[in-house]
């Protein structure tokens, strides 16, 4: 009986409290990562949403309430929904192009076997340099009298207006990024297929089934989350270009090449709307979020190894 | 519970910091200079032009002054790497930690900075204001094109009237003894020298960048039409909708459309002996002869139309930018000293000359002897100078370079790809321009 009581009191009073403590350590580890965090992100973010709703010139201390006044001037901007178009413009070049690329880099490093460390540095090195550096270094390249038109000329007698055609400019600055881009997705698709186990490769072939049906069936599906990642990246990517424009094409030739960023630069710092250009900047966080959840629910799958 | 508030306290402690750094200080009363005592020099913060040639220059002229003015010191920086000086500067402003005084503000700058109170008057605030204009002889350059809103808050510094460069092995192969110097004398040369896809008479800027509207299009159209105005500020109307503007442009799509003139960017066509004829600044004099040196040219006055009136001088824009005192500084009576000092002496703006090529603004440049030995030995820097009198800075208003984007979506742009006819896109550019005006009034 005295056993039950006690049982019974034990189930009452519940587990043991014992006297919380503060893991200073931890909140000390984590610490710089949150600074770095509240300072740079969500600090600005905050600020840039606050202002999204008032009128101000960035230069005078006044600024003034105008409710959704400036997400109003957005919907009705011709340049926005301008913006918009481009993005997609280039979207739909950079997405298939920086994936096959990098694909394709990917399963050529799977098979080095001496300085793979080496390769992967060299093609990283692209993603490590400064954009304003080999946007300058592509202008000149692909000038009307830069080495590519001169070898084009040399052969076809043709110069391909890369830059300055409306049609191809935004195909050419694409190409630029996925320059840029290729090392670094490659390397996530290295990742991606050194995941998947040699056995089941080894399996197929003894089932018969040749290189093109052990890549269709098994890389492709494995490499899904590889995908994923490459193709979030890429959306997310596709609405903050900035600097190959800016410099390269200042958003022409007749607006072809005006992404979100640019036009979001130049209303705020050059036409001092900081209001409009905060109020842009946040409908294009959310076409960009929406963006990517399309992405991800068209892509993403479960995958089990 | 205890986490986030942990968090937000921490949150809290940071933003109290963030704020701190970012809410300007109150200005504290003016010190002037006969204030501060030898113990307690006042430092000013000047920044000047990203530009290696004026780098040098400023730091002469900063070290000379530091030297001799041991209670005022200048602490001094070019504008901090950016996309462009005026958005550094207004984040500078925005976040308190703008100069005292910066060089390199174009008119159009200066009056947006006005339009925010960002800069000071100083014609109201310094009562010597006008000595020095007369001391410095910009006087009548100041009242002709430098006022804005009744008041004057820029000292300029130079004044680049722009000229066309024609290279001479191409005038040869032409023919011409004499360069271009009207729309007539350019389509002869290119009818002489022009192997389409390879080589053309003139090259016009790029349309790429709202800056280039003023070498471009606003060169010719102040050429064209002797130096009038193209814009009604105070009226948001546009006026460059006339004769000359319309000569500008038709000139432009003859051109483009005979293939007289590049659609594409090339590298620098002009030395290469691609193009003819293009528009320059002196700015591009020295490094040309550096890296060209066996490139020969002769400098003109941009072209004209074929009735221009014989004999009459040819106008041209004015690439000129200037000295601000910002309103943030707490030592504006010590920062006019410093201005003072550089803008009455002469031999400062010799130097300048001497230094950068780019040609002071001052109403006794060409008959000063002072620059005489200069000119002499540099005639090209020379063809410039001459161009002074006849230079017209741009248009007075805080709406630049939304204007000059508009002139160059609506406008340029479809002229230099021909999916406009000159008439329908001097009506889009007008239109869209006085709809800006009218909104942002």
């Amino acid at each position: 009986m005295a056993t039950s009581i006690s049982a019974q009191e034990r189930v009452s009073a519940g587990p043991a409290k014992r006297p919380r403590r503060i893991h200073w350590i931890a909140y000390l580890l984590v610490a710089p990562y949150v600074i770095y965090n509240l300072v740079f992100w969500v600090y600005p973010f905050v600020w840039g949403l606050i202002i999204a709703f008032q009128e101000w010139n960035i230069v005078s201390p006044r600024k003034e309430w105008v409710g959704l006044g400036n997400f109003q001037q957005v919907v009705t901007n011709s340049q926005f929904w301008n913006a918009l178009w481009v993005t997609a413009k280039f979207w739909i070049v950079f997405l298939p192009a920086v994936t096959v690329a990098s694909l394709l880099l990917a399963l050529m490093l799977q098979r080095v076997s001496h300085f793979r460390g080496f390769y992967i540095a060299a093609y990283l090195a692209s993603y490590t340099m400064a954009g304003v550096a080999y946007s300058v270094v592509f202008m000149l390249l692909l000038s009307g009298n830069g080495l590519i038109n001169t070898w084009i000329w040399k052969l076809f007698h043709v110069r391909v207006p890369w830059f300055t055609d409306p049609r191809l400019a935004m195909i050419s600055i694409a190409m630029v990024v996925v320059w840029k881009f290729v090392g670094y997705y490659g390397l996530i698709f290295l990742a991606g297929l050194n995941a998947i186990p040699r056995e089941l490769y080894d399996a197929a072939a003894v089932d018969g089934a040749n290189a093109w049906q052990r890549f269709l069936h098994i890389t492709i599906p494995l490499l899904n989350p590889s995908f994923t990642v490459v193709f979030v990246f890429a959306t997310i990517l596709s609405y903050g270009i900035f600097t190959e424009p800016y410099l390269i094409t200042g958003g022409g030739p007749l607006g072809s090449t005006q992404t979100f960023m640019l036009l979001i630069y130049q209303k705020t710092f050059e036409n001092l709307e900081a209001g409009l250009g905060s109020a842009m900047a946040i409908s294009m966080a959310a076409l960009s979020f929406a963006s990517t959840g399309v992405v991800r629910r068209l892509i993403e799958r479960e995958v089990a190894l | 519970m205890r986490r986030l508030s942990v968090f937000l306290a921490l949150f809290a402690v940071l933003s109290l910091l963030v704020a701190a750094c970012a809410v300007p200080a109150p200005p504290a009363a003016q010190t002037g200079p006969e204030e501060a005592s030898a113990e307690e020099a006042v430092t000013l913060t000047f920044w000047t032009a990203p530009n290696p040639l004026q780098e040098a220059f400023w730091k002469e002229v900063v070290d000379e002054w530091n030297a001799t003015h041991p209670a005022i010191q200048i602490d001094w920086q070019v504008i901090p790497a950016g996309a462009s000086s005026e958005e550094v500067l207004l984040t500078a402003i925005a976040t308190g930690t703008a100069p005292d005084i910066s060089t390199n503000i174009f008119s159009g700058f200066a009056a947006q900075l006005v339009s925010s109170g960002a800069i000071v008057p100083l014609d109201e605030q310094f009562p010597d204001f006008w000595e020095l204009a007369e001391t410095r002889k910009m006087r009548s350059i100041l009242e002709k094109g430098w006022g804005y809103q009744g008041h004057y808050y820029v000292l300029p510094l130079y004044n680049n009237p722009m000229r066309y460069w024609w290279g001479t092995a191409l005038l040869n192969e032409a023919g011409m003894d004499e360069p271009p110097l009207t729309y007539g004398d350019v389509k002869a040369l290119c009818e002489a020298i022009k192997i389409p896809g390879e080589r053309y008479a003139i090259m016009f800027p790029s349309p790429k960048n709202w800056w280039d509207r003023w070498f471009g299009f606003l060169t010719l159209y102040y050429a064209a039409s002797q130096g009038a105005p193209y814009l009604d500020v105070e009226k948001g109307e546009v006026l460059f909708d006339n004769e000359y503007g319309m000569a500008v442009l038709n000139f432009m799509n003859d051109m483009f459309r005979n293939e007289c003139a590049p659609t594409e960017s090339l590298a620098n066509p002009l030395e290469n002996g691609l193009v003819a004829g293009s528009v320059r600044g002196p700015w591009s004099i020295i490094p040309t002869a550096e890296k060209f040196p066996d490139f020969e040219y002769v400098v003109t006055t941009p072209p004209v139309p074929d009735a221009y009136p014989k004999g009459q001088p040819v106008y041209t824009f004015a690439d000129t930018k200037g000295m601000v005192l910002f309103a943030q500084s707490r030592n504006k009576e010590a920062a006019w000293e410093f201005m003072k000092w550089y803008f009455s002496d002469v031999q400062h703006d010799v130097s300048w000359l001497e230094a950068t090529n780019l040609p002071p603004v001052r109403e006794d440049l060409t008959t000063n002897s002072l620059f005489a030995e200069y000119f002499d030995a540099n005639p090209k820097v020379k063809a410039y100078a001459e161009g002074v009198p006849y230079s017209v800075p741009p248009a007075l208003t805080p709406a630049t370079i939304e204007v000059q984007r508009l002139m160059g979506r609506e406008m340029i742009e479809p002229i230099w790809f021909g999916t406009k006819t000159p008439e329908q896109a001097m009506a889009d550019a007008v239109k869209a321009i006085e709809d800006y005006l009218a909104l942002s009034k």
